[in-house]
């Protein structure tokens, strides 16, 4: 398609709940394209060669992105045919697009470089893709390209067990059984999903949308064993003697706690037990849901990476005043710029350059205060980049009532104890292929990599699954030799 | 994934019995092990202990105590045949399983449940287990299976009074529990003191055990939401260090409980738990109002 593009400067705004609206209530904020914005929007990319466009070497599963966005164009005159052939190139890579157009840190990965960003604003690709995953749910499209695939797909005899129903177990068990295996996958708790189900809240990725991805799965042959606690309803050892292959997708659930007196506080949450609470058990509707949980008025989220931002979000909408607290400066918050432009719209105030050292309760045991140092940053920098900051010896205390901590996760400890497995600081050794210390076992997202994002974890399930399908390849073929 | 209730009864006062289909969980269950349910679409999710299993047939049994809304409902609205939505297991470490000797296992109230499957077995091995159970007269349970299983049951009931609430019946738990914990451990030797009930039981039960100088174990019962070592709800404080009960434990060395913390942390919830609880009541009275 040669066609000569016109240069249009500015985004195409999709449109947005309202601030007071939505600091009151759980429902999505960003209401995302309609196909005529869509279309727009699709119409200002430059269309970059796939070998050079930036877009796709920044995608960690490599979409292509031009590709899809020029069916929008292409087609415009047929939304649904449109939308059916953008989809069909989005799910080459990457079976979630309604995930991960909400999700991803796009100004980091495909938006980073785009061209346009030269001349004007980027491509909004997140939404782009958002789009084409909504209208296609809607509207039946993505049923209909999944009833085709299926009648194609052959059958290999051979079984694959997945551990945890999260991202990367996710998307390792669509690849395998679009590959013809059959897949079980093991989740510990009562929904699939993991952490889009437990830690992102409605607001920004709303459950039925990942509901209706898991749907998908299942259409596929997928079986979801959930209550099934890897490690202890079953081992590593004894999936093996069921299954050709295993894949370890178990994430990253342990909390970081900080090492300060007063850690065990009443109204003291680790972040995924406070998201845990609103998100997977909804006690957003409390009594109407039977898991409540606590938030008083004054709320410190400690952190400043997404599950803060998230923590202190949904502790807003229960009409709380809220502070993220961070040790560092706001050039090193690490939450996707839409997050913290949202927080600070929605009133959430950043204090910079403290870290917690006391928490103070009461007699009953329930926090009332944070004792912070005050930090101050040097002109080293440290192996991420980052600014090195030191203690001043000056102290600030904060009233708070609740108090979230956000500072990151280690992986789930039940399954680094499998015997056999290598594990390093906590994290699952992988070699090139992603296959563990044990043969036939694998692993990928946050159980490798600690705490990463919800696309790195799909890319890794999906290297996985190549990598699994060759090992299961040369097992079939050996068997036959 | 739904699982079959087999059968159901009530044992005593707010007492009730289940036998669920979980062959999952009842294949790999120790004693000492608990399990996550979850009964409603929009119900929480609560731990319970098995107290005995068949592997072959897949079976578990539960008791609950009702308390709150969650044992209420189930209490009220399931019966054999239907379906709890959720049995998530086994969790939590099992029991040491060894010779300890001369073992004192004590529940309280309901607790008495989750001792059962861990005395047999510690009377199985070669024990001498003498079992305790420290409840009111009305909520006396598996009395017989206790008589059969190990060396010496002893019930320490009491009555209630009109006019007491949960708050008197707690103290009267306490004062029959350490009164006759007292007795035992002047009157015999002992090798272990094992414990589960309310935290505020345990503690005072640990302070009379702790002037014989004797080891002891407690299972502890903080609050749970997954219970897999994913939130950090349940933890506690042991010998200076953070735990969780739920993959930590639930058994700990009851010397190096922080007590006064679990109490604590323990009671948290207790006003949102009334909360839901009443509103439940009201829906039912308004239920009942309308037929």
């Amino acid at each position: 398609m040669a066609v000569k593009r016109k240069i249009i400067k500015d985004r195409v705004p999709t449109p947005e709940r309202p601030v007071e609206e939505r600091v009151k209530s759980f429902v999505e904020v960003n209401l995302g394209y309609t196909f005529e914005l869509a279309v727009k929007e699709a119409e200002r990319c430059l269309q970059c060669p796939y070998d050079y466009a930036p877009c796709i070497k920044g995608c960690p599963v490599h979409i292509n992105i031009p590709g899809f966005i020029s069916k929008l164009v292409e087609y415009r005159d047929n939304p649904d045919k449109a939308v059916k052939e953008a989809l069909n190139v989005i799910w080459a890579c990457n079976s979630l697009p309604a995930t991960t157009g909400r999700v991803c840190p796009q100004e980091d990965q495909c938006e980073m470089n785009c061209v346009m960003g030269k001349v004007g604003d980027k491509i909004n690709i997140g939404k782009l893709e958002r789009f084409v995953a909504d209208y296609a749910r809607e509207h039946g499209i993505d049923e209909e390209l999944l009833f085709e695939m299926i009648p194609r797909i052959e059958k290999k005899g051979q079984s694959v067990a997945i551990i945890g129903a999260g991202p990367a177990g996710l998307t390792a068990a669509g690849e395998l059984a679009k590959l013809g295996y059959d897949v079980t996958i093991y989740e510990a708790l009562h929904e699939a999903g993991g952490v889009l189900m437990y830690g992102i809240p409605e607001f920004r990725l709303p459950k039925d949308i990942v509901e209706k991805e898991i749907d998908k799965l299942r259409k596929l042959g997928v079986r979801i064993l959930t209550d099934h606690v890897v490690g202890r309803t079953v081992t590593i050892e004894e999936l093996l003697q069921e299954y050709d292959a295993v894949f370890i997708g178990s994430g990253a659930g342990t909390p970081r706690l900080i090492n300060a007196p007063g850690i065990n506080l009443n109204g003291i949450y680790t972040a995924n037990e406070f998201l845990t609470r609103v998100n997977l058990m909804k006690a957003y509707k409390f009594p109407e849901y039977d898991t409540p949980v606590y938030v008083g008025e004054k709320v410190i989220v400690i952190g400043a990476g997404n599950t803060a931002m998230d923590a202190a979000r949904s502790a807003r909408r229960f009409g709380a005043e809220v502070t993220i607290a961070y040790r560092r400066g706001e050039e090193d918050v690490s939450a996707r710029e839409e997050e913290v432009a949202h927080a600070k719209e929605e009133g959430i105030k950043f204090e910079y350059f403290i870290n917690p050292v006391e928490f103070i309760g009461d007699e009953n045991g329930k926090v009332v205060a944070v004792k912070f140092e005050k930090m101050k940053a040097l002109d080293e920098r440290d192996a991420r980049g980052k600014r090195k900051i030191v203690g001043t010896g000056e102290y600030v205390t904060l009233e708070a009532d609740t108090v979230i901590i956000a500072i990151g996760k280690h992986p789930n400890r039940l399954i680094i104890n499998t015997p056999g497995l290598n594990v390093e600081r906590g994290r699952i050794v992988v070699d090139e292929n992603l296959m563990t210390s044990i043969p036939g076992v694998f692993a990928g997202g946050d159980a490798i990599r600690g705490e990463a994002t919800v696309i790195l974890a799909m890319g890794d399930g999906r290297r996985a699954a190549k990598a699994i399908h060759e090992y299961l390849t040369k097992k079939r073929e050996g068997q036959n030799a | 994934m739904p699982y079959k209730i087999l059968d159901k009864k009530e044992i005593a006062m707010n007492e009730v019995w289940y036998r669920i289909h979980a062959p999952h969980v009842a294949k790999k269950v120790q004693p000492g092990q608990f399990v996550i349910v979850r009964a409603f679409p929009t119900g929480e999710r609560i731990p319970l202990t098995p107290i005995k299993w068949d592997r072959e047939e897949g079976w578990i049994e539960l008791v609950t105590f009702v308390r709150g809304k969650t044992t209420m409902r189930m209490a009220n609205e399931l019966k054999p045949g239907d379906e709890i939505l959720n049995v998530a297991g086994p969790l939590g470490n099992p029991a040491p399983m060894k010779k300890f000797g001369k073992i004192l296992a004590i529940g309280l109230i309901t607790g008495m449940v989750e001792v059962f499957p861990i005395a047999r077995a510690w009377q199985e091995l070669g024990n001498d287990v003498t079992t305790l159970h420290v409840t009111p007269n009305p909520m006396v349970i598996l009395k017989e299976d206790f008589e059969e299983a190990v060396s010496r049951h002893i019930v320490e009931g009491y009555d209630l009074q009109p006019g007491w609430g949960m708050q008197e019946i707690a103290q009267e738990l306490v004062k029959r529990a350490v009164a006759k914990v007292k007795e035992l451990l002047e009157s015999e030797d002992w090798d272990l003191v094992f414990t589960v009930g309310p935290a505020g039981g345990q503690k005072a039960i640990f302070n009379v055990v702790r002037e014989y100088g004797i080891p002891m174990e407690a299972d502890l019962h903080p609050i749970m939401v997954d219970a897999t070592g994913m939130c950090g709800a349940c933890r506690v404080t042991i010998g200076g260090e953070v735990k969780f009960a739920c993959i930590d434990g639930p058994g700990f060395d009851a010397y190096k409980v922080d007590w006064d913390e679990l109490i604590h942390r323990t009671g948290f919830y207790a006003p949102m738990e009334r909360l839901a609880l009443e509103t439940y009541l009201k829906q039912l009275q308004a239920q009942g109002g309308e037929q």
